[in-house]
Parts: structure tokens; sequence; C-alpha cells
């Protein structure tokens, strides 16, 4: 093998100002180093924050202001990278080193079409000309498995899918054949079967054209199935490195170690996930019994709670300047119950109506054909506004965007409480302390009710809308897709914090998620969604052990699979 | 697309209907076009025929119908105080007015869009800020103060340049045009410079705040990372990008500038259809102005058309939307 590395990290250390002055910072990256070899393909895995994309960007000099390159350096082929005019840094770019973005359909220019685009990046960094750069630019989409390569260049990029775009993408990295690719989250975007057709054409390619890549990603999946190293990092610090099987499943850090016990398994369903340093819930005082106490109607005689029989939803959009009216459907005759107690999962790629039907059930979306019996009472029949108010009562959701789904201009009490204010619920005296307590109860602190959402992270506004639908007393509540905005270690202590209320307060669950670990974590059944119809449903057992459904195993086989740390 | 156009022409119709309803019975309130035309040796008599003549003594709702008949059949009327065809007066000074407009928008976009991205890309330097506390200045003073001080430099001390008037004409498509002769584009020099400096500050700032939303979209970035030149990443990529807003306002400016140049045409009495209109308001003339706003009423809704179409060759995502 050649002694100098292809690339060569040393000590880097970027930041990004806090205040106007300057004189505050934030360390993007604190002294990293990195190396990789010509050919290999090298992993650089961490949680949001951690400094991954920043090294990408380093790379390339895509650094803007305010982002300061402090001190360290990047050699390339010997050559040190730090300083270079943006001039030099162009004739590098495409040419050398291609960069890879995480979703294809913002990486794409809009207006202009596929032909332009990737030919433009054959002028830039070969000697090739009109009519043979046209030839190669079909003949780059074909080897990165575009079909009817021709016809694609003609299109624009929201004509096509996402999977096919990242395609386009690669074929653009490497029209000129570079030493080096870095590949930015290249699959997060995807639906899980895109996702590793597009990644085997990706590794397909560079294992031909002999190129590195640095893979950076948050999921492990992804990193043990392709990468030969891996780096791990931690708000710009550099953790741990070595051999990906050495660092996944026998990690020598304490941060590592917590990571990669988050990850959620597919092979093997976990009572909860065994995370370090997990803190019990302790301090409720006064309201525990208010939110422990039974509704008066009892139904536990009747062991299901939910049915929905045959439901369809249909979405109308109007006509406008160049298309007429269309009709779309979204579900198409999908059957199911829900027991008392039980978790239900309901698990698809996008596009695949589950949300919907969550919303349907809800009484947010009009139900198009069929009918959901909820406790007995079928929610068409619903039309007085006090058996509205005792439905809305009962079933709560929790929203897939912790960003969006909380009232900015109040504070977290407010939020979790002024529901239950307006239908009289509760009284102003006792709300702050019923508020305060629900705080406690998902894991924050009693004295942060009275901050605003946006002094929490992500995961804490998530508890935030949790302790919301708490407030309720509801007997279900409908989790859409509660943690896929959310960090993978993030995602274990909520889901951990989900499962144990559900035993406290014997709650039952419609969980929808795009994850199929997630859904194997946390559900006792499972449906599996495709196009708007319902293919399997069955125990989470049957369905992850024994997949009758083709398209439940396409699934399966399509996760990266990650066998988790390896003591257990 | 047909049932489109369809639907397009059939709200224009509704809106040149009430245009005219408007105009017709606002200007009736306002005055008498009879006192207006009749000087003092009139007597009542002479009046009375003039009326009759005019078709004045005839119910208001009559002569709506009367008039609104006639121009369905192409007849706008004929001008009270000129004795001549509505038409034939506006056709005379559209020219003026359209070839003025045009110049005027030319440089707003030519100049004001190149300073926008420039103050865009360069946002926090010294030139992007000067060019920013002129357009702020150009934009909020007054365009007659404006006309004043161009006059004042150019046309008094300086004397490159006439002041007021069309200069020598010549035909072509027998429409007579200042712009094919050198004289008459000297006359026109000032009042274009005049109207155009409100649309180079519009479209200045237009452009900047494009660029500033463009310049940090994932696909820029992407672009420079596949290594193609800075300058074709402005042309292509960004250009391509911030015309989609441009447009719009763009499609209303000219025709603000057609229909409402009335200003700048009266300082520099420049003779177009501006100058028609205030004139013809004054004397009451009312089927000139009639004429004259529901032609301008027709001309902004073939304007949106315009605009719309261009919006749809400009972002494919509204070609192809589903």
């Amino acid at each position: 093998m050649n002694n100098t590395p292809l690339l060569k990290i040393n000590n880097l250390t970027v930041t990004y100002p806090l205040n106007s002055e300057g004189s505050d910072v934030l360390k993007a990256l604190d002294n990293t180093s990195l190396k990789v070899n010509s050919g290999q393909i090298i992993g650089i895995v961490g949680e949001s924050g951690a400094g991954k994309s920043t090294i990408g960007k380093a790379i390339l000099g895509l650094l803007d202001p305010p982002a300061k390159l402090v001190s360290g350096e990047i050699r390339f082929l010997g050559n040190s990278l730090v300083g270079l005019s943006e001039a030099q840094f162009e004739s590098l770019r495409g040419n050398q080193i291609g960069y890879i973005y995480q979703n294809p359909m913002t990486a794409l220019n809009p207006v202009l079409t596929i032909g332009e685009q990737v030919i433009e990046a054959i002028l830039a960094n070969t000697t090739m000309t009109g009519k043979e750069a046209y030839n190669y630019a079909i003949q780059l989409l074909e080897r990165a498995d575009v079909s009817f390569a021709k016809d694609r260049l003609q299109k624009y990029p929201h004509q096509l899918s996402g999977g096919l775009c990242q395609r386009i993408v690669f074929a653009i990295a490497i029209a000129a054949k570079p030493k080096l690719i870095v590949a930015d989250e290249p699959t997060t975007a995807l639906d899980v079967t895109v996702q590793s057709s597009v990644l085997q054409t990706l590794i397909k390619l560079s294992q031909e054209e002999g190129i590195a890549i640095i893979l950076i990603t948050h999921d492990i999946g992804v990193v043990s199935e392709t990468c030969d190293y891996v780096y791990v990092l931690r708000n710009g610090k550099h953790i741990e490195q070595g051999e990906t099987v050495q660092v996944l499943e026998k990690p020598m850090q304490e941060y590592t170690r917590s990571l990669m016990a988050s990850v959620p398994l597919i092979e093997k369903r976990l009572h909860r996930f065994a995370l370090p340093n997990e803190g019990k819930i302790e301090g409720i005082s006064s309201h525990l019994g208010y939110l422990q106490e039974e509704r008066k109607e009892d139904f536990s005689s009747n062991k299901t709670i939910l049915k929905v029989t045959n439901i369809s939803k249909t979405f109308y959009t109007p006509s406008t300047l160049f298309k007429p009216k269309d009709a779309f459907q979204a579900v198409k005759n999908v059957s199911f119950s829900v027991n008392r107690g039980e978790t239900v999962g309901i698990v698809g790629e996008s596009g695949s109506g589950k949300s919907t039907i969550g919303r349907m059930i809800l009484g947010l979306e009009d139900i198009t054909e069929g009918n959901v019996i909820y406790k007995g009472k079928d929610i068409n029949s619903i039309i007085n506004s006090e058996d509205r108010l005792a439905h809305y009562l009962s079933i709560q959701c929790i929203f897939q965007d912790p960003y969006s789904s909380l009232n900015p201009r109040m504070t977290a009490g407010e939020n979790i409480t002024y529901g239950l204010k307006i239908h009289k619920l509760i009284d102003s005296k006792n709300a702050k302390s019923l508020a305060q307590d629900l705080m406690v109860l998902v894991g924050l602190q009693r004295q942060d009710a009275d901050k605003l959402p946006q002094s929490f992270s992500g995961g804490e506004r998530q508890r935030i809308g949790i302790a919301r639908a708490l407030g309720y007393r509801p007997d279900f509540i409908f989790c859409d897709e509660p943690t896929s905005a959310l960090d993978v270690s993030v995602q274990a202590n909520l889901l951990n914090l989900l499962k144990d209320l559900q035993e406290q307060f014997s709650l039952t669950l419609l969980f929808v998620s795009h994850d199929l670990a997630v859904i194997r974590q946390m559900c006792d059944r499972v449906i599996v969604m495709k196009d708007g119809e319902a293919l399997e449903n069955g125990s989470n057992e049957n369905i992850f052990e024994q997949p009758k459904h083709a398209y439940t195993r396409s699934l399966l086989d399509a996760m990266p699979k990650f066998q988790g740390l390896a003591q257990y | 697309m047909i049932k489109y156009i369809l639907k397009r022409l059939w709200h224009s119709g509704i809106l040149a209907i009430v245009m005219s309803l408007i105009v017709f019975f606002g200007l009736y309130v306002v005055g008498d076009p009879v006192e207006m035309l009749s000087d003092d040796e009139f007597t009542e008599q002479d009046k009375i025929e003039l009326a009759i003549e005019l078709g004045l003594d005839k119910p208001l709702y009559e002569q709506y119908f009367t008039y609104t008949g006639g121009m369905l059949q192409g007849d706008f009327g004929t001008s009270f105080v000129y004795n001549r065809p509505v038409l034939d007066l506006i056709m005379e000074r559209l020219p003026a007015t359209l070839e003025i407009s045009l110049l005027a928008m030319i440089i707003g976009l030519g100049i004001g869009i190149p300073l926008g991205i420039f103050s865009g890309i360069k946002n926090n330097s010294r030139a992007s800020k000067i060019i920013s506390f002129f357009t702020t200045v150009g934009y909020s003073t007054p365009n007659f103060w404006q006309a004043i001080i161009l006059i004042m430099v150019f046309a008094v001390f300086l004397q490159w340049l006439p002041a007021s008037g069309r200069g020598l004409t010549n035909s072509m498509f027998g429409i007579e045009w200042a712009w094919l002769s050198l004289n008459g584009l000297q006359h026109m020099a000032l009042p274009a410079i005049n109207l155009a400096i409100y649309k180079i500050c519009m479209q200045q700032r237009l452009a900047k705040s494009g660029t500033q939303e463009i310049l940090y979209q994932e696909y820029m970035t992407f672009a420079r990372a596949k290594g193609i030149t800075r300058n074709r990443i402005i042309r292509r990529h960004l250009l391509r990008n911030i015309l989609i807003p441009i447009v719009t306002i763009t499609g209303l400016e000219v025709g603000g500038l057609i229909a409402f140049s009335t200003v700048t045409e009266t300082i520099f009495s420049w003779p177009g259809i501006g100058k028609l209109l205030l004139d013809s308001i004054h004397m009451i003339d009312r089927p000139v102005v009639v004429a004259y706003l529901i032609l301008i009423t027709l001309m902004f809704v073939f304007i949106n058309f315009v605009v719309d179409v261009m919006y749809a060759f400009l972002d494919p995502r509204i070609r192809h939307q589903k």
C-alpha cells in the first residue's frame, strides 16, 4: 500500500461565532484528526451537532463565513488544502474530490434539467465537449443504475423520485473519476427499500473506479454494512476510532457504548433499551392520583378499544392552470382492531397512508368510506359537541415534528394545560402544579415549566408534547413518528419513557413509523402498509421472524443489519 | 389550458364591464361636459344643441348602452373635446408612452438586477451598503423632485440633453417612433431615466433578497461542490431562480409605467398617453377617459396572463404540477 494517505486531517478546529463580536465561539470541530487511504471506505458517525458535516465541508473548501477554520491542516495527496483560493478549490472539486448531499431533492436545482446539471459537471471537470459529453452523461446515468437514462436527461428533479435523484447525484460525483467522495448522509432522506439499493450502487461505483469514500452518517446500520473503518465524533471532539466491528461491537469508550445501546435492533425485541445512567423519575406530588384516576365509563369487559373496518380516504386536488381536478386514494379499504393496553404499530414507507389512518381515527380527517368504532361508538355518528369532546379527550396525539407542534409564544406549562383550561377540566390555580408534575413525569425539571419551547432541545420538546397528551388522561395515544426527528440516543430514552408511561397509566398506543427497528422494539402487533393498503397484519414475532408478504420480506432485507453490542 | 384561457377572458370581460360602469357614472357626478366645452359667448340654445350633438340630452343609462354598444363593435366613441375618434387619439399617443416605458424598464432591469445580485452576494461589503443606501434614497424621494433635479443638472447646467418634447420622429410600421433617431433618443433620455430610477431601486431590492434566499439553498452548495465556475453558478443556478419573483413584479410594473407615467410625461412635456388622460379628466372628456381605462384594464389582464405563462416557463414545477 502507498505510504502517503489520500487524505490526512490533523488537529482540525473549526469555530462558529455565537455572538456578533466573535468573543464567544462554538467549536464545531475541536482538534479532530482523520486519515483516509485510497480506495478505503471510512465512516464518520455521531449525533447531531457532532461536527460530521463540517469535516466534509472543510475538505471541499465549502465552509462559508461565519464558520472559521482556526487551526490544523488538511492534506490531500500530500498537498495542503487550507487557505486555497476559491479558484484553486474549483479545479479540485468534482475533479479530485466529489461530494454527495444528504437530500437529493434539494441538492439538484429545481429549475434546470437533469441533463444540464449532469453535463455541466462533465464540461467543468473533463476535456469532453458537445455530443461526447452528452453521450458520457447517458453512460454515467446507466452506470449509476438509472433506467431510461436518455429520457431522464430531459426531466426536472421534481419529476423523479428521491432514489433516482440520488443516483443522478452519484453520477455527477463520479463524472471526473475523483479519488475521494465525501458522502454526507447519502441515504437518510430515502425510504428503506430505496436506501439499500442506492447504497449498493454507491459502493459498486467506488469499487469500479477505486474511489475512496468518507461516509458521514448517523445510521449505525449503514456504517456496519459498508465501512472498513469508523470514527466516532461527539460535539466536535474525536471520541473513538477503529475497525468497524471493533468500534461498533466492542467499543472502548462510554459514549460509544451508550450510543450503540441506543440503536434499535431488528433481530430481537428487548423489553427496554439498556441505557447507562438512566434517571429514575421521582418527586411527583399532588396530581398523580388525578392522572391515574379511571374514567367513569368502564369498558373493561370489552377487550377491543378500537375497531377499524374497511376505511378508505380519497383526497381531491383542485384544478390548476395546467392540470384538471385530480383524485388520490391515500388509504384503501384497511381494517384492523386494537385491544386495550396494547401497542399496535403501522409501518410503511413515505406515502403509504399510515399517518392518514391515524388522522381519521383522531377525527382530524373525514373518513371517505368505512367505519371506525372507538369504545363501542362509531365516530362517524359523533355529531354533538359533547360526544366530540369526550372523543378528543380520550384519544390524544403525539406529533412528528417537535419544533412545530408546540406554540412558541406559550411556556411549556401553558402548552401542556391550555387545552385543559379551555375545556374547564382544571382551574388555573391547579393548572400550574399539574403542568409541573407532568414535566417531572416525562423526565424534565419542575421549574422548566416556565420556559418557552425554544429553550428546549428536540427530545425535550417531544417530552413536553407527551406531557400535554397525558394531561387529558387519555386512554389511547396516536404516536405519529414521534422519534423520527430525533437523535438515536434521544430516541432510545423517549421510547423507554413511552413504555414506562404506558405501563403506569395503562395506555393503548397506535404507533406509526417508517423505522422497522423502532416498530420492532415498541409494538405488540404490526400492520405493514404500502400505497394505502394493509398488506400484512400480525404479531410482532410473526411479522419480523416469519413474514408472509413479499413486500414485508423486502423491507426486512433492505434494513441495514447491526448486531448490537457484543455482550447482548 | 384552453379552459384556463376562456376563464381568464370571462374574468376580464366582467372586469371591463365593472370598470366602464364605475368610470361612466363616476364622471357624470364630477361635472357637466357641456359647461366645460362652452365659452362665455354660448347661449342656452347653443348649449342645448351641443348637448344634443354629443348625445348628452338622453338619460344616463341610455347614453351608457349607446356607448358600450358602439364599443362592442369597435367604436370607442368620439372625443367631446377634439371631436375625433377616441381610438385615433389613443393610438396616436400610445407609441410615445410605450417606447419610453419600455426603455425605462430595460434600464431598470439592466442595472437593478446586477446591482441586486452583487449586493446579495457581497452582503456585508461596503459597496453593498452604499448601493443599498442609494436605492433607499431613490425609492423614497418623490419622482417629480428627481425629475426637476435631472433637468437642472443635465439640461440646464451641463446642457447635454433636452428637457422637453419628443424631438424628431421616424415612421416604422406606419407609426411614428422617437427611438429611431439620435435626436429622438436624446429627448427620450431624461424622462426614461426619471422613470427608471424607481425601477432600478425596486429591482435591486428584489434581486438582493432573492439572491440571499437562493444563495443558501443546498443546490447552490452542491453546484459549487461539482466544481463548476462561480460565473456559471450565478448565471444559470442563481439567476434562473431569482427571476421567478422578479417576473411577477416586473409585469405589474410595466403595466403601471404605461398606464400611469402621467407625472413624468407632464414634467418633460412628453406627448404620451398619460398627459392625454390628465387633460381629458380635466375637460370631462368622458369617451376618452372611459375608453382609456377599459383599455388599461384589458392590458393588465393581458400582462397577468403573460406573467403566468412566463412563470410556467421559468419554473418547471408549475408546468408539471400534478
